[in-house]
């Protein structure tokens, strides 16, 4: 069999299933073993990036923001730290504490990792890389997500510690909340492409990038996932200066690495759902004929997102917990399904006019934008009036 | 009330109250002597009439020999002048002084750590506990009979420190290894801490238990206690907050856990190995309580310093104070939740400003650089064009940097607008001080209503704002690094060529007998310092008003009714530094 550069995953397949034939196994068997193999490729890959050169870049990028060298000790400029991180949290004592529910308190941490690993398997990495291409995988995604959020509560109130206690109470607030504009937000690209299925969204994309089409539920998107995953200014959940750690507090060694990995993975998960559902995924010049091109894309796009990410992280101070659910309730929601009901009828409306898909459907999208800022405008406006007809009153909290 | 008013209506305090008010006439001492059931009436007197709205300080001093035991009374009007001293005078067997909580609610956290330092009782306060040692302490340590168990008692419990050679620590030796001396009675089995279950008991838990709030949802309220430990109380520092969900229902500081009896081992030490002493107190601002102190014991001295060594000590605290609130600042930021970024960029300077200290003392944070009568050498040369540089270049831009990244920040101002507030006549009662008593509308400043040193000369503003919030308390400080700038310049332009120090140097110095309350505007607010000296080389007394102590008795009241989240920004705004609170 010859090795077929343009499609190299495809070929290792096949010369893996011929060699496990050949060996006298069963085509049953040989598929299972083939599968678990590419979870473990896919999820040691996936540590292995996230875990070592992610968080290294990150804190590098974090120390350049802040003024700082950052690690630069460990190998050349301080690459290996991670590792060397790694090393001294399996070596740490692993202490749960007294009076804590050590089965729930044990499986969090577990929980926590799958829940970041398992929407891996819907994310086409390349071209015909991709764990499974559910045909519900927008379904999939949120609901493994979801995993997540009841491993922060499973850990937040297995440990018997307030903080821990406090940070399980935030999660339900915030995390639930935070879900319904991102389910919403992630209606829209569903019926752009007309399908569930993510290789199939990132396939709709040939004509334009999502975000070209709907920068509005993008947007809606990469803030609510951003909340989610507790990533700052949203990290009420562990809040370092308010909860001091918050539901991972009585967490040591190896399980607190594993909590640190999930919410680390759970950012670049974030990154790479917006890089496949709005920025195309693997798409690129030439992707199509050399996948691991396509991968090179998907990287790109991921770490850019990603970084984005951290910028925001390393230059907000954090929002408080009424004002988060304010803007979520009163500003997110309400503005995800205006943007699902724009988004309908733009579609509809587009052929029937005769102009260009995407020139309709950013002109909708722009329209949609200036109404809730007019509307925010006049919010304010209100308060202002309020705040002036009583010069002595101060304006106390709320969404404003 | 204006300053007329007050002379045409209200009458001196001798003349109002003939029979209970006597001037003070041991020599050194001013001020009147009241007698104890008549204080509450005289301060009240004080307050509304004369107008002294304003209570500083409140301590004792154990005169042993006389056999009594006074409480000094430091009373200032808000719009400035000198101070009203009150001293009451108890037998110092069973002190019982009116407490004067109702009057001046800034008397609750000094009256209990005269309590608990003294011994002194205070009738009619609510909440009479120990504040800086802990509940179960036996003895009350600044009383002159009070011997240090081990070190000063008369019957040593171990007869040699050094047997054969050997050292070991007598702590050692003792049963629970601690420092401490037990009742009679005591088991350590047996022993049970009230200090929590009394404080956790006044605290809304009980009713939370017995059925409800009285509303719809009946929900259950925890105790959680930020601190000992915890990245946002700037040190070992705990607030006991009750909570409903996330709202504060109580809150309670408690503090004492960096205690180490600052002013007992202040009252062993020499006068002058007080100063470098001080330096430990709030360790940001070194320069500004060496300051404090020398202006005490100069008052004491009756010197005053060469005109040079007077403007390198406007120089020194007012650099001290752009050093302190760009900390300030940072840290505030911080505890709203900016991941270090924004501290890092405001204390960038700090360091360069600590170079200047280092340069002048030999040291970065312990200063140690005034002495009575000057200060300890003239500056090197080359310092005034590095203060120069960072006064006409960098400090600014700083400044307006913080300014344009933060001021208009829409998460700052969510969290930060409204949030802790405090009125200007609650500001006024608690004995808040500096910025975050003219964050509320109250422009005091020492440096203003009492001038000290050469400050009478200087043109600046007293920085005032007026909301009262975090959000004012953070643009204040913005302002006072302006007007600190302001004086910079003036200092840079005016300072005169001459001696830095009056007389020789000395290493001991002699220091008439008598009282001295020497006060300055440090960065986080009026320190004062009351010394009493009977002549002999080391201070009989030597209380230290620290204000971010006294600022925190109203820390409490700002925070009902906030979130969580609002704690550590209100806390972070009224900046404390623990080496400060606990002393």
């Amino acid at each position: 069999m010859d090795f077929n550069f343009q499609d190299p995953f495809t070929s290792i397949g096949e010369l893996l299933r011929g060699l496990l034939l050949g060996w006298g196994l069963a085509p049953g068997l040989v598929s299972l073993i083939l599968m678990l193999l590419g979870a473990l490729v896919l999820a040691g890959f996936a540590m292995t990036l996230a875990g070592v050169f992610l968080t290294w870049l990150d804190r590098k990028l974090a120390a350049r923001i802040q003024d700082r060298l950052g690690p630069n000790r460990v190998g050349p400029f301080g690459i290996f730290q991670p590792i060397a991180d790694a090393i001294k949290l399996i070596t740490k004592e692993d202490i749960i504490p007294e009076g804590a529910e050590r089965a729930i308190f044990k499986l969090a941490p577990m929980l926590a990792v799958m829940s970041a690993v398992g929407i891996w398997a819907v994310v086409p990495f390349a071209p015909r890389l991709i764990g499974t291409d559910l045909n519900v995988g927008v379904l999939y995604i949120v609901a493994v997500g979801a995993i997540g959020t009841l491993s922060i509560m499973m850990g937040g109130m297995a440990s018997n510690n307030k903080y821990a206690m406090l940070g399980a109470f935030r999660t339900v607030a915030q995390m639930v909340a935070y879900e319904i504009p991102m389910v919403i937000a992630l209606l829209v690209p569903t019926m752009l492409a007309g399908t569930m299925g993510v290789g199939g969204i990132v396939e709709a994309q040939r004509g334009g990038w999502f975000i070209v089409l709907a920068p509005v539920a993008t947007l809606l998107f990469f803030v609510s996932a951003m909340a989610e995953a507790g990533r700052a200014p949203f990290d009420l959940l562990e809040a370092e200066s308010e909860i001091v750690a918050g539901y991972n507090v009585e967490y040591s060694g190896m399980k607190f690495g594993m909590f640190y990995v999930a919410e680390f993975l759970h950012g670049v998960t974030i990154a790479a759902l917006t890089a496949t559902l709005f920025l195309g995924g693997w798409l690129g010049p030439g992707a199509q004929q050399f996948p691991l091109l396509g991968l090179v894309y998907f990287a790109i796009k991921t770490a850019f997102v990603y970084l984005v990410i951290s910028l925001i992280r390393f230059s907000m101070p954090r929002i408080r917990i009424d004002h988060l659910l304010a803007f979520n309730w009163k500003l997110l929601t309400p503005l995800a399904l205006a943007a699902v009901i724009v988004t309908a009828i733009a579609d509809k409306l587009a052929p029937a006019l005769g102009w260009n898909r995407a020139v309709v459907h950013l002109t909708a999208n722009i329209l949609l934008a200036w109404a809730t800022f007019e509307a925010l405008r006049a919010y304010a406006r209100g308060i202002r009036q309020r705040v002036e007809v009583q010069p002595a009153a101060v304006e106390t909290g709320g969404a404003d | 009330m204006s300053e007329q008013e007050q002379s045409t209506v209200a009458e001196p305090l001798e003349v109002h109250f003939p029979q209970a008010v006597t001037p003070d006439e041991r020599k050194g001492y001013q001020g009147y002597v009241v007698a104890t059931e008549a204080l509450p009436e005289v301060a009240t007197y004080a307050r509304d009439e004369l107008g002294y709205d304003y209570l500083s300080s409140v301590t004792g001093v154990d005169y042993l020999p006389e056999g009594k035991t006074e409480v000094v009374y430091h009373a200032y009007r808000t719009a400035g002048g000198p101070a009203l001293v009150l001293k009451v005078q108890v037998p110092r067997e069973d002190p019982v002084v009116p407490s004067l909580v109702g009057i001046y609610p800034s008397a609750d956290f000094q009256e209990r750590e005269a309590w608990d330092l003294l011994g002194i009782r205070f009738s009619g306060h609510p909440n009479l506990k120990r504040i800086l040692m802990w509940e179960g302490f036996h003895g009350h340590p600044l009383r002159k009979d009070y011997q240090e168990v081990y070190f000063e008692a008369e019957n040593k419990p171990f007869k040699n420190r050094w047997p054969e050679g050997k050292v070991y620590r007598v702590e050692e030796k003792a049963p629970l290894k601690k420092n401490v001396q037990y009742p009679p009675d005591f088991t350590a089995e047996g022993w049970v801490p009230e200090g929590d279950a009394a404080l956790y008991a006044g605290m809304g838990q009980v009713v939370a238990a017995e059925g409800g709030n009285g509303r719809a949802l009946n929900t259950d309220q925890i105790v959680v206690n930020l601190g000992p430990q915890h990245p946002s109380t700037h040190g070992v520092f705990r607030l006991v907050v009750t909570l409903e969900g996330e709202t504060i229902v109580d809150l309670e500081p408690v503090m004492g856990y960096l205690h180490r009896n600052h002013e007992k081992i202040g009252e062993r030490n020499t006068f002058l190995m007080n100063m470098p002493y001080t330096d430990r107190l709030d360790y940001i601002c070194a320069m500004g309580n060496n300051f404090g102190y020398s202006l005490a014991v100069e008052k004491l001295m009756g010197i005053t310093p060469p005109e040079r060594a007077e403007y390198i000590r406007v120089m020194m605290a007012e650099l001290t104070r752009i050093v302190n609130h760009l900390w300030a600042i940072g840290f505030l930021l911080n505890d709203l939740g900016a991941y270090f970024t924004p501290a890092l960029y405001a204390i960038e300077e700090r360091e360069l400003v600590l170079d200047v200290f280092e340069a002048v003392s030999g040291s970065r944070m312990m200063c140690n650089y005034f002495r009575f009568g000057g200060v300890a050498r003239d500056l090197p040369e080359g310092v005034l064009d590095v203060v120069r540089e960072l006064v006409h270049e960098r400090l600014p831009r700083k400044v307006d940097e913080l300014d344009t990244y933060l001021t208009h920040n829409e998460i700052i101002r969510a969290r930060c607008v409204g949030v802790g507030v405090l009125p200007p006549e609650d500001a006024i009662a608690y004995g808040m001080a500096g910025p975050v008593l003219r964050a509320s509308g109250v422009p005091y400043d020492v440096r203003r209503a009492d001038p000290y040193s050469i400050y009478d000369r200087l043109d600046f503003d007293v920085a005032v704002r007026y909301n009262g919030d975090v959000y004012d308390r953070y643009i204040i400080r913005l302002d006072e690094i302006r007007q600190s700038l302001r004086i910079l310049e003036q200092v840079l332009r005016d300072i005169p060529e001459g001696e830095v120090q009056t007389g020789k140097p000395q290493y001991q110095v002699r220091v008439p007998a008598g009282e001295a309350y020497g006060r300055v505007e440090n960065p986080k607010g009026e320190l004062g310092f009351y010394v009493v000296s009977n002549g002999k080389p080391n201070p009989w007394r030597y209380h230290v008003r620290a204000p971010s102590f006294i600022n925190l008795t109203a820390m409490g009241e700002m925070c009902k009714g906030q979130k969580v989240a609002d704690v550590v920004a209100i806390l972070g705004s009224i900046d404390i530094v623990l080496g400060e609170v606990d002393r």
